[in-house]
């Protein structure tokens, strides 16, 4: 499930606009993830690439060298689209079950 | 191009990646480093834990976006079936074997004391002709398959059938529905099997 949420948050961060790798993962650092922590963000760009979720293009960046840069492909559209009601549903019954505990938190 | 880098590029050649598409992810990765240092940051910042281990991330990203040469997973994965047949003939055709040989030594097991039993004992010939041998039966003492009785042939039937249980031992395994569940690919972006419960390949 953990794969598939990353895979959601880039796909979402990618609807702001394109992106390159590394722009990627300062988007999702400023929304408070770190995923490249753990690992890299690249390999799953590659998978979603291979799975026609993304589209790329090579251009020039600000001042630098030509960039490949990552946006939806109407596929990736419906996939994040699925991904978020679906997340959203699981997210609901987990706070249904939790909704049940009580914790008390003391300054 | 620094050494993370070039690392990776190593790993592509080995893995058969082809020189344009090396040549690209190599480029991204360069550009992408060189803006994080730029920014006061490190290649830790881009590629998180992966920067202490460039083989593993090179190798990751290339079976990731399908671009290694004939041993991508995929590709083994499709070669699991052919090998597990092959695995049960070959182990089915030894326990046979093993099974001939051990019958057929079996067979000349109890030959042996029944040729006995009908010629009568022999006796050591000292001097001239001998004595001719009394007309009468009697088994050799000794139970008729001793242990040093087991010749090449006895040998050579346990050693096949030792492989063809591990051979079978096996085939079982892989066609047991525990392995078929692990061999089966996995969407990713789920978690959950490609093909719907039962259905076969």
């Amino acid at each position: 499930m953990l794969r598939g949420v990353l895979d959601l948050c880039l796909l979402a961060v990618m609807g702001e606009g394109p992106a390159y790798g590394y722009e990627m993962t300062k988007r999702l650092r400023a929304r408070g993830l770190s995923i490249v922590g753990e690992g890299s963000i690249y390999p799953l760009l590659g998978r979603l690439e291979r799975d026609g979720l993304v589209e790329t293009r090579r251009s020039a960046s600000n001042g630098g060298p030509p960039r490949k840069y990552y946006s939806l492909s109407p596929k990736g559209e419906k996939s994040l689209e699925a991904g978020v009601m679906e997340w959203q549903a699981a997210r609901d019954a987990v706070d249904g079950a939790l909704d049940l505990v009580k914790v008390e938190v003391t300054p | 191009m620094n050494e993370f880098v070039e690392e990776c590029r190593r790993e592509w050649r080995r893995l058969g990646v082809p020189d344009p598409i090396a040549n690209e992810m190599a480029a991204d990765l360069t550009a992408d480093i060189e803006e994080a240092e730029a920014e006061g940051g490190s290649a830790e910042d881009v590629l998180g834990s992966s920067a202490f281990d460039p083989r593993r991330f090179a190798a990751s990203w290339a079976v990731a976006r399908g671009v290694t040469g004939p041993l991508a997973p995929d590709r083994m994965r499709r070669q699991w079936p052919v090998l597990a047949i092959s695995v049960t003939v070959f182990a089915t055709l030894t326990a046979m074997a093993a099974v001939a040989l051990a019958v057929g030594r079996h067979s000349a097991a109890v030959a042996a004391p029944v040729r006995r039993i009908l010629a009568g004992p022999r006796l050591p010939q000292l001097f001239g002709p001998g004595p001719v041998a009394p007309p009468f039966r009697y088994f050799v003492p000794g139970p008729p398959f001793a242990l040093r009785d087991i010749g090449g042939f006895g040998i050579l039937a346990l050693i096949l059938l030792l492989v063809a249980v591990v051979g079978l031992g096996i085939a079982i395994l892989y066609w047991s529905p525990w392995c078929r569940r692990r061999l089966q690919p996995t969407d990713r972006m789920t978690g959950r099997s490609r093909y719907p419960e039962g259905s076969r390949r």
